[in-house]
């Protein structure tokens, strides 16, 4: 994984925000990145985390920890969307280090989930396919797990995936295409 | 599925926002921030000593979420042994859900299909109107918290056979034989 937290040699450093500016600074900046940014990152971990508030926490400390390594940021490495995604990554891998949570526990913990359904028992029931599609992605490999979650969780395209993961986008639409397989099976078996 | 997936969508509470904006104007620092460069040296230091100290019990019990799920008691009054509880929580410490379910399929835990009785979040509270009839189910003592050993109670308040409308857990402390009778009691999560 891209280690974010070295610092980045650019040539774009005077115009980015310093660590030592002043809070109403970080303050706008953090704002302004969580407006953009916050719903890709908290459905990226909503893909990985069946508890709402373990996705809030992490969520949280991903913003945070942005904020704080702003100055590591180089706009000429990639966009800030692919930046805060791969902190949230790393993110994540840090929970995972210290969780033993694993199974996605469906009733009563989807209620941040979009669902247009006109009554509660239809909501209900989108909720239990929610839950069993990602249960089904949850026993996937990791590395088929991370490119779900970037790709329909944060809702980035290939080629963002592609430069989070560090590999070309043919690769990412090759492996995307096999783990979709992959799922498909599994949803029919289940 | 393509379609499936990129149809889910999840909401963050529109109060998260603000409430990042408020830690990081509190100064809160992320959980693995870098410490300032004249403090790394003290700080690796006091860190290996720890390390040294703990490593056994952290790597034993390493804090984080955790999932424990017992099965099959007769907790809604109805009769039967057929009743399981869902507690996801902080290992010993907070709980996050609780949940009251009838084992339908006796497969000894929750599935989707599972009747469920009563789904709390983080703190106890009554479901429902009060009723008459209201029975007290309790069942100590039990690892429901995964703290690992047998020192948890559970409390479910409902009216036989079927309604459930509390439901809370508690760690009896180490020596205790019975609830205190006292006000301060024991700390229902």
């Amino acid at each position: 994984m891209k280690d974010v937290t070295s610092p980045a040699v650019s040539s774009a450093s005077d115009r980015r925000p310093t660590a030592q500016s002043a809070p109403s600074e970080s303050e706008a900046l953090c704002r302004e990145w969580y407006e953009s940014y916050g719903g890709a990152v908290y459905n990226y971990f909503r893909f990985h985390v069946p508890l709402i508030d373990v996705a809030e926490d992490l969520t949280a400390e991903t913003f945070l920890k942005v904020v704080r390594a702003r100055d590591r940021f180089d706009p000429l490495e990639g966009t800030p969307k692919t930046w805060i995604l791969t902190v949230a990554r790393n993110v994540l891998v840090d929970w995972r280090r210290r969780s033993r949570l694993r199974q996605y526990v469906t009733l009563g913990t989807m209620h941040d989930l979009v669902c247009d359904a006109p009554s509660p028992e239809e909501r209900l029931v989108r909720e239990e396919e929610v839950g069993r599609m990602l249960d089904v992605v949850a026993t996937l490999a990791d590395a088929d797990r991370e490119l779900i979650g970037l790709r329909y969780g944060s809702g980035l395209d290939t080629a963002e995936v592609a430069e989070i993961l560090g590999i070309s986008e043919g690769s990412v639409r090759t492996r995307l295409w096999r783990v979709l397989g992959r799922l498909r099976e599994m949803m029919a078996r289940d | 599925m393509d379609r499936a997936l990129g149809g889910v969508r999840f909401r963050p509470r529109a109060s998260l926002g603000p409430e990042v904006l408020g830690r990081l104007r509190r100064g809160e620092r992320s959980e693995d921030a870098v410490p300032p460069r004249g403090l790394r040296p003290a700080f690796a230091a006091v860190a290996a000593a720890l390390v040294l100290a703990a490593g056994t019990a952290l790597a034993l019990r390493a804090p984080g979420p955790v999932v424990v799920d017992r099965c099959c008691y007769d907790l809604d009054g109805g009769g039967d042994a057929d009743d399981g509880v869902v507690v996801i929580g902080e290992r010993d410490a907070r709980v996050h859900q609780l949940r009251i379910y009838e084992d339908l399929d006796g497969s000894g835990t929750f599935t989707p299909g599972d009747l469920v009785r009563l789904d709390r979040g983080g703190s106890p509270a009554m479901h429902g109107a009060p009723a008459d009839g209201l029975v007290t189910v309790e069942h100590c003592c039990l690892d429901f918290d995964g703290g690992g050993p047998a020192d948890d109670g559970l409390l479910v308040i409902g009216v036989p056979p079927d309604r459930v409308v509390m439901a809370a857990i508690y760690e009896r402390p180490a020596g205790a034989e019975a609830r205190p009778a006292d006000s301060d009691g024991f700390l229902l999560r």
